[in-house]
């Protein structure tokens, strides 16, 4: 216990130097939307966590509330001089909406997916318009995750394929504002064994490259593909990234859970996949990550922990990750080490992750929670979060901007 | 008749890693919700996990006993929680949630957890990890005090 104490004495005392290390200069958090009160709930959530992007100057939060009683997406967009966001549009129809993944265009033009009424959909956004939406034909299809490919949007989405969940990747032709689907594909080409949930994508410059939680061997793993020609819809065998724990109980069960990977492209060329692990199992949730690897036959590398060792202490949720063309890249999460929830970063140092930082403006009293981040070209720093002043309580929607210092 | 066989048993093998202990009426967290007010009667939600071993071992050494059984299924709306699914619940809020997020919520880090909660949602007692039949009934005798202690004037 003794030593225990003293080890975390010795952590505390380090934590100020990562602090001054830090490589953005945080702004005041401002409101996302005007629309709020103890009836409404706002939700940042989707598969691999995109639910904010940066086209030229413009900033865009996707999110779903209840504002008129159905779940609905919405979308607000400024100007990154401007101080506030705009009205938001209201991006989905009728029915009950859910989990709207957003990714950036060139020119302040933004592509959407989201569920609505257990079916895919998809549009676009221009600066002066929205345009037409898109259905993908089948039901008990969910969790659209978006990438963009020269003209062509990559949707990943889980769809029902008769007990199970099954990855599908759908290819979507930009015609102005007017998307038409083109081919699709399983991403694992085998029947699924088990369901195959919550994929997330990046594309290359000369391949795809898609991850995905996976119950196959009677426990949920994260699983990678990639298509290396682009001019087919064909993916090579699954391979699995997250790896099986030291502990796994012999008799019972089957190995440890994992949540909710998030993939983010940077360099040029590198892709970082992290999601929560329950490795350690006392602790609940870690983050983890692994790097790909071009070239390797294994495609994902060892995994790493990412968060420092204060994280033993809490669990750790929702996690995110964003990358720059320089090289640039961060997660986020949030967790409860100080008590209150408030919204983590580490980021990429030459011998590995920072220290974990609580973001300024949000962290501190009530909920900060479920964070979703960009990184511009500039390597600033964009972070949408839900705030909560009481457990289950009302929410509002936050955005803060971190100016990256060079 | 060997691949029949070898089909069934592999499903029955999945029920027992996603899911609650047979033989007793676990609902989803918002049915169970509606149902325990309906009835007035505490909550007993289990936060379990696809391939969960402590939850395999606490179905198959505790929650197999007959008087555990009696006692849960007779004072309790049960409800089971997949603290990694998707799937959806509406809260009393109105609010609809993802059960992973029910999870978070209630801390349910690992799993097992068990929480018992009022009819209107309010926390009575929790049971973290691997619970032994001792353990159940000794929760319940307990809960079961606090809601005799509370129903006093």
């Amino acid at each position: 216990m003794k030593l225990q104490i003293a080890w975390l004495g010795l952590l505390i005392a380090a934590a100020p130097l990562s602090a001054q290390a830090q490589p953005w200069k945080f702004d005041e958090p401002v409101t996302v939307t005007k629309t709020h009160n103890k009836k409404i709930f706002h939700h940042l959530e989707s598969a691999g966590r995109h639910n904010i992007a940066v086209s030229a100057d413009t900033i865009a939060v996707a999110w779903e509330d209840n504002r008129d009683g159905t779940p609905r997406i919405y979308l607000a967009r400024k100007a990154r001089s401007s101080r506030e966001f705009s009205q938001e549009v209201k991006i989905s129809g009728k029915g009950d909406a859910f989990e709207p993944s957003l990714i950036a265009l060139d020119n302040h033009q933004f592509a959407l997916a989201w569920e609505e009424d257990a079916r895919i959909h998809a549009r676009l956004v221009t600066p002066a318009k929205l345009g037409p939406v898109i259905i993908l034909g089948e039901r008990d299809a969910m969790q659209a995750s978006l990438a963009s490919h020269d003209q062509q949007l990559l949707l990943v989405y889980s769809r029902r394929d008769g007990r199970f969940g099954r990855i599908w990747m759908q290819a979507i032709e930009i015609d102005g504002q007017t998307l038409h689907p083109k081919h699709g594909c399983a991403v694992d080409a085998d029947p699924a064994q088990d369901e195959q949930l919550y994929p997330a994508v990046v594309s290359l410059a000369d391949r795809i490259i898609v991850a995905w939680e996976d119950r196959r061997p009677g426990h949920t793993i994260i699983m990678t593909a990639q298509n290396s020609d682009l001019k087919s819809c064909r993916f090579n065998s699954p391979q699995r990234i997250s790896e099986g724990s030291s502990r796994s109980n012999p008799t019972y069960g089957k190995g440890h859970g994992v949540a909710r990977v998030a993939l983010a492209q940077y360099g040029t060329g590198q892709v970082l996949a992290a999601w929560a692990d329950k490795r350690d199992f006392r602790e609940g949730y870690d983050i983890y990550s692994a790097n790909y690897r071009p070239g390797n036959k294994q495609l994902f590398g060892p995994n790493l922990k990412v968060q420092d060792s204060f994280g033993g202490i809490a669990q750790q949720w929702h996690t995110t990750v964003a990358g720059d063309p320089s090289g640039r890249l961060v997660v986020g999460w949030d967790d409860k080490r100080d008590g209150d929830a408030n919204i983590m970063l580490s980021w990429r140092e030459d011998d590995g992750w920072s220290d974990d930082v609580a973001v300024p403006g949000a962290d501190g009293t009530g909920e900060q929670n479920h964070p979703t981040i960009s990184l511009d070209r500039e390597g600033n720093l964009h972070l949408a979060w839900i705030e909560r002043t009481t457990v289950n309580g009302p929410t509002r929607l936050r955005y803060l901007f971190g100016q990256a210092i060079k | 008749m060997r691949a029949i066989l070898l089909l069934v048993t592999s499903l029955l093998t999945l029920q027992v890693m996603a899911e609650p202990p047979h033989g007793y009426p676990f609902l989803p967290f918002d049915k169970a919700m509606q149902q325990a007010r309906i009835e007035n009667k505490p909550l007993f939600v289990y936060f379990g996990r696809y391939g969960c071993g402590y939850c395999e071992k606490t179905n198959k050494e505790a929650f197999s006993d007959k008087q555990v059984h009696a006692a849960y299924t007779k004072h309790y709306i049960l409800a089971y929680v997949d603290s990694e699914s998707g799937k959806r619940v509406r809260l009393p809020s109105g609010e609809q949630v993802t059960e992973r997020e029910v999870g978070t919520r209630y801390n349910a880090f690992v799993t097992p957890v068990f929480t018992f909660l009022t009819a209107d949602g309010q926390p009575l007692l929790r049971l973290v990890g691997v619970q032994r039949i001792v353990d159940l009934r000794q929760a319940d005798s307990k809960v079961q005090q606090l809601l005799t202690k509370a129903s006093k004037p």
